[in-house]
């Protein structure tokens, strides 16, 4: 009759009651009772629950299952009390029986399973039950308790876990910072170094340039005296002199003039070192220019059958450059040229090269020529190419410096090529400035130095001032304290690349009139947009077009809004 | 002992039973409600037992109790959200809920105690 238990729980509180009704709607539930049998096994077992606790006692339920229905067999302890209350009356309406056997203090519930719905086993819903089986509140607070604890347990651990691993990041973070620290010790330290290696550098160099300037100066003094002596002595009104003392007294004085012609050339090396070389350009006819040297060396030719020839082309004309410096490159290099060619002849040649605006001098000798070794060398001062040539030849070394120096500060260029024993090919090449320039000022903002050196190259004799910028904000601050008549920008700048900079320029009220050329190294030139350059192969001619352009637009659009207004 | 939260919307009190009640539980609902319609003037009350699953012969009397110390003191009580399984158990206990109005929901509780009002004024 009692059949198989399927569970049990005890009943001292109200929490209990709960327990025991969610108990008994669970059981239904897995036996296969309808959801209104399960809410009626329920609240019978809350009535008969109450009423165990309002008797005063203690229960103890125990769920069974027999064949075709559910027993709940209530025992509550003591046996005072429970007579037929309304607790079991109401009960006995929900289930199919309820029994109260007061004697023995037990009330029993059966609650019929309905035919039609094969049940699970008992063992089967025992299993179900597992999860709820600390059935009293009690249990289930002490289970979750322990639940608790194991949570606190973990997070606990992972506590420990995670503060070791902050441990360890902290103390890579420390190693790490101390060695950046160390390096950055290093560096700052590399920094004070070279800043002390650069500046006893200066020191050195501006040393030499005193050294160089003041030794010619105190050299030449004594050296003039010499000679001016050596004229009074051998002049007329001298007292007469022995033929002998006479031929050694002119000794003296051509020596003493050798001297002041080395020193003199070592006052010029020393200015043009310390940069105070400042042209001073007027028109000069260069096929006048050319005669006068040829009239001046003619005396130099040592060699029998060594021809000057001397070729300019007449496109050339006149050039505006610095008279004195033109004739002194010219007159060194030819002398050189002479000096050291035995047979054959000695050229040169002026021409113009219309793409990059210069007037090409070319002097070809075919004398001894110069070893590949020393092709570099012979631009350093006092340095003179060994050989037996050489040693006849006077020369202190420091033409071919000198010549390079006065290229550069002419805004041109020296370059020598030679081999040994075929001859020496140098080619000078300076700016072929127009009369007068067509356009005031240009600002060129590039951070690439050697762009900006080439744009005041190809600008040189077109505009008449060429200012620079590295930078966007260089470049703006240059441009308001003095606003030019067009501005070349390159796209690709640091701290404020072109277009920003255009942006500004557009945003400010006087800026915004200056026409602009942007410049590229990345466009290739047929793609290039309206106004704008590649780097590549940039040539003079196109430069001046589109600089013309951007300028002729600039006073178009100028016009055009003057007329709106 | 878990302590009911009394809401209030107006002049009427919403209760929301969301747990079951022990005896304390609901001694402490019916001294706090009797309290609140004193101190707030409430007019109507009512008591929500949608997620009640189960309603004992105790719970039963508790809401007629709670419907008549209301009216005592010139508050209407409606329970409303009385699942069908309740409310089949309820009248097979033979319980009839005497005194106590009902509504299908909360929102039909609001309305009825409005007219309930609105006939008297």
């Amino acid at each position: 009759m009692t059949g198989e238990v399927l569970t049990r729980a005890d009943i001292s509180g109200d929490q209990d009651v709960f327990a025991v009704r969610r108990l008994g709607r669970r059981i239904a539930e897995l036996v296969g009772m309808e959801s209104q049998d399960q809410i009626r096994m329920a609240t019978a077992l809350s009535e008969i629950g109450r009423e165990v606790l309002a008797s005063g006692a203690a229960g103890h339920v125990t769920f069974s299952l027999a064949e075709d229905r559910v027993v709940v067999t209530v025992e509550y302890g003591d046996g005072h009390g429970m007579r037929r209350s309304e607790g079991l009356t109401l009960a006995g309406r929900l289930v199919d029986e309820v029994t109260l056997a007061a004697e023995e203090g037990r009330v029993t519930l059966v609650k019929r399973v309905p035919g039609h719905r094969r049940s699970p086993s008992a063992a089967d819903i025992r299993a179900e039950l597992a999860p709820l089986a600390p059935a009293t509140a009690l249990d289930e607070l002490r289970e979750q308790n322990k639940e608790l604890a194991r949570t606190l347990e973990e997070v606990l651990r992972l506590n420990g876990e995670l503060e070791e691993t902050n441990q360890g990041v902290m103390a890579l973070y420390n190693q790490l910072s101390a060695e950046l620290e160390e390096t950055n010790r290093g560096v700052v330290a590399l920094y004070a170094e070279l800043d002390e290696k650069s500046s006893q550098l200066r020191s050195a160099a501006e040393a030499r340039q005193r050294f160089w300037a003041s030794v010619s100066h105190e050299l030449r003094l004594p050296l003039t005296s010499i000679i001016g002596l050596v004229r009074l002595m051998v002049g007329q009104g001298g007292q007469p002199l022995s033929e002998e003392q006479e031929h050694q007294v002119n000794l003296i004085g051509s020596s003493a003039e050798t001297l002041l012609g080395l020193v003199g050339e070592l006052l010029d090396l020393a200015k043009a070192e310390s940069g105070r070389l400042d042209p001073e350009p007027s028109l000069v006819d260069v096929v006048a220019l050319a005669e006068a040297l040829r009239g001046t060396l003619h005396t130099a030719v040592r060699a029998e059958g060594v021809g000057l020839v001397i070729e300019v082309s007449p496109e050339v004309g006149e050039m505006l450059v610095d008279e004195v410096m033109l004739t002194r490159i010219l007159r060194n290099l030819l002398s050189n040229a002479l000096k050291f060619t035995q047979e054959g002849e000695v050229r040169l040649s002026a021409e113009v090269d219309p793409e990059m605006a210069e007037v090409v001098f070319t002097i070809s000798d075919t004398g001894v020529g110069i070893p590949e070794e020393f092709l570099e060398r012979v631009f350093e001062e006092f340095f003179q190419v060994p050989g037996p040539l050489q040693l006849k030849a006077k020369g202190t070394g420091l033409g071919l410096p000198y010549a390079r120096r006065l290229a550069e500060a002419l805004g041109g260029t020296l370059e020598l090529s030679s081999r040994q024993g075929e001859g020496t090919t140098v080619e000078l090449r300076v700016p072929h400035r127009m009369a007068s320039p067509e356009i005031g000022h240009v600002l060129v903002a590039d951070d690439d130095a050697g762009f900006r050196a080439l744009a005041r190259r190809l600008l040189f004799g077109f505009a008449a001032v060429v200012d620079e910028a590295a930078d966007g904000y260089e470049a703006l601050e240059r441009m308001r304290e003095h606003v030019p008549d067009v501005a070349l920008v390159d796209l690709f700048m640091p701290r404020l690349d072109g277009a920003a900079l255009r942006q500004r320029m557009a945003e400010d009220e006087i800026l915004r009139e200056v026409p602009v050329v942007t410049v590229s190294g990345a466009l290739d030139e047929q793609e290039s947009a309206h106004l704008s350059l590649s780097k590549h192969g940039l040539r003079r001619d196109r430069l001046l077009e589109t600089v013309r352009e951007a300028v002729r637009e600039a006073v178009a659009a100028r016009r055009g809004g003057g007329a709106d207004d | 002992m878990e302590r009911v939260p009394i809401l209030k919307l107006g002049d009427i009190l919403i209760v929301s039973i969301q747990i079951d009640l022990d005896d304390q539980s609901v001694l402490t609902l019916q001294e706090d409600l009797a309290d609140t319609v004193v101190s707030r003037g409430a007019r109507g009350v009512i008591i929500d037992i949608t997620a009640v699953e189960i309603v004992d012969s105790f719970i039963g009397r508790m809401l007629s109790t709670i419907a008549a110390m209301t009216r005592m003191l010139d508050a209407e009580t409606v329970v409303v959200g009385m699942r069908p399984a309740v409310a089949i158990t309820l009248v097979e206990l033979g319980l009839s809920l005497g005194g106590v109005r009902t509504a299908l929901n909360l929102e039909k509780g609001v309305v009825m105690l409005e007219h309930a009002r609105s006939a008297e004024g």
